[in-house]
């Protein structure tokens, strides 16, 4: 049995809300092949009905509903100077909840072959009453579920959620993000949070995709503006926000999504996840501006790189990976274990990546991390070498156009640093999965050092 | 809040608090006297990091240089932070809709309610 909540704001007193396709939704990711969808109406304004979606029916509904209960009928329970303990903002509503009684707050539907078996012309509605508000359907699926590969169904479950948060967004914020997310994106993050939320003895899957969502939005956020930052042109081989649409969209596309996210793992009501993410935040946001400090001391050293490093990009891996054990109810030692896996690996990501800024085939220009002057370890080791270390500081104290980028280039991968690089990435992350060797993973191990592995272990 | 509790918070943001956001703390602290008098002060700061960070980062008019877009996101995760550890769920999901609903109304290009008057709803959400 899978439970969950359907989320969405009204904008009229009286509404009828079509939540058909977020309910087609809810069965699709759950996995549900035949059984039922359970909903319950969380308010005592809002009520559920099935019928067809034609918009002259629905104001015929409406008036129906109207004659039966007028407004302005005269309702003792509007009638507050004879009513105790009433809030401050207690609505005139009586109307609302007389009509509430001719309609249902219960519905339950079928579902077969993985589809709601509904009618030709039969819509699932919820009815606000009383609007506009935030509103809430309980909602749960019990039945037979698909016995798919649960990597697979994993994988659907993080890419169905982004779709549906998306959905839900004004188009000037989701249509750059839709257009980042798109573009591809490794999800090892997501990922990350998925396994770990396995770990413990309560796994929720839904609860664990709106959390490994949440953590790719919130990482997207901050592409946007790091793009910004950096004046890159491009990312995952599309214009970036803030070259395709202006830096004030960029910032406020940052921004929503920033606070969406955050939103969204408030809303899962776990507060040590809500806490770890929001140091995981707050660590990134730290390390930006250490970053951009540094490039007047570019290309910097091996001590201040980690510093960094770990901020800016390791402090979301262990996050994710310690947030998703949280969500399980894992122990506290398996959490511990999990948030320094994922700040080795996350650090052994960063060196992976930086070496990819010099791989012809990785699909991106190569030496782009030289041009904006980006915190590298390659370069640092390069700049550190008896032998071609004088010519690569010479050439990073200068302007770099392009000459001086091919150049530094070439230097940098004829020297030894792309070597070292590999080697302590590599290194780290047999470190990280030697952290996984003393705690119990419920079968998990072999998955996430296999993530582990290949996360150093390419081109792009 | 303690000067070291203060420091604390206002690590790498310490010119902000001469700038302005010592008087917007001020304000906010104004505005919640209904929460419980040690979260009081915590509260008052995430609110005035936020309407300062959203300020810095030029929201809704000119971007900001890098630098400073970098101080608004600090200032906004600091917030962030602020709140995880110290308001209730309803409070943070307010500001967190507090910040959509400004950012959205930015990239659209349509004037939002001020910062101030949505952040000030936010704080007496409750569940």
């Amino acid at each position: 049995m899978i439970a969950g909540r359907l989320r969405f704001e009204t904008s009229h007193a009286t509404e009828f809300v079509d939540v058909t396709k977020l309910i087609r939704v809810e069965v699709q990711r759950s996995g549900l092949r035949t059984g039922r969808v359970h909903l319950q109406s969380l308010h005592t304004t809002v009520g559920l009905a099935i019928n067809e979606n034609e918009p002259l029916l629905l104001r015929d509904f409406q008036k129906l509903l109207e004659r039966l209960a007028p407004g302005d009928a005269g309702y003792e329970h509007d009638d507050f100077a004879r009513r105790y303990e009433i809030s401050v903002d207690e609505p005139v509503n009586g109307h609302a909840h007389c009509r509430q009684l001719l309609l249902t707050g219960f519905a339950t539907l079928l579902v077969e072959e993985g589809k709601l078996v509904l009618g030709r012309w039969q819509s699932v509605f919820a009815v606000e009453l009383d609007g506009p508000r935030h509103r809430e359907l309980a909602l749960q699926l019990d039945g037979e579920f698909e016995k798919k590969r649960a990597a697979s169904r994993d994988s659907e479950l993080i890419e169905l959620e982004l779709a549906r948060q998306l959905m839900v967004d004004p188009d000037p914020v989701a249509v750059p993000m839709r257009r980042l997310m798109e573009a591809g994106g490794k999800r090892l993050r997501p990922k990350l949070v998925q396994l770990a939320s396995q770990i413990g003895p309560h796994h929720d899957a839904l609860r664990a995709a709106s959390l490994a969502a949440a953590v790719e939005l919130l990482h997207n956020a901050t592409l946007v503006h790091d793009d910004y930052v950096d004046e890159s042109t491009h990312r995952r081989g599309r214009p970036t926000v803030a070259a395709a649409e202006g830096a004030e969209r960029a910032i406020a596309v940052g921004d929503y999504y920033f606070a969406k996210a955050t939103r969204l793992i408030a809303e899962i009501g776990n507060t040590e996840v809500t806490s770890t993410m929001a140091d995981a935040l707050e660590a990134i946001c730290a390390a930006q501006i250490d970053d951009v400090a540094l490039r007047g001391a570019f290309p910097g050293d091996h001590d201040s790189y980690l510093r960094v490093v770990r901020g800016k990009t390791a402090a979301l891996f262990a996050a994710s990976c310690a947030s998703g054990a949280l969500l399980s109810d894992a122990p506290p030692d398996v959490v511990e274990a999990l948030r320094r896996f994922g700040d080795l690996l996350g650090i052994a990501f960063q060196m992976a990546d930086d070496m990819v800024d010099f791989s012809p085939s990785s699909g991106k220009p190569v030496g782009l991390d030289i041009r904006q002057r980006v915190l590298s370890l390659p370069l640092i080791y390069a700049a550190e070498d008896r032998s071609v270390g004088p010519e690569v500081r010479r050439l990073l104290a200068g302007s770099l156009g392009d000459e001086e980028v091919d150049r530094v280039t070439e230097l940098v991968t004829s020297s030894d640093a792309l070597r070292r690089v590999g080697d302590e990435a590599r290194g780290l992350v047999e470190a990280a999965v030697r952290e996984l060797e003393s705690i119990e993973l419920d079968g998990l191990r072999p998955t996430l050092v296999g993530i582990a592995r290949s996360a150093v272990d390419r081109t792009a | 809040m303690n000067v070291q509790v203060l420091e604390r918070e206002l690590d790498r943001l310490e010119g902000l608090w001469g700038e302005g956001l010592s008087d917007t703390y001020r304000a906010y602290l104004e505005t919640v006297s209904d929460h419980e008098p040690e979260m009081q002060p915590k509260l008052a700061l995430a609110a005035a990091l936020i309407e300062v960070g959203i300020r810095l980062q030029g929201l809704g008019g000119h971007a900001a240089p890098a630098t400073i877009l970098l101080m608004g996101d600090l200032c906004l995760a600091r917030a962030s932070r602020l709140l995880a550890d110290n308001a209730t769920q309803a409070v943070q999901v307010a500001f967190a809709k507090a910040i959509e609903g400004v950012s959205a109304a930015a990239a659209s290009g349509k004037p939002s309610r001020p910062v101030r008057e949505l952040l000030v709803h936010a704080l007496s959400a409750t569940a």
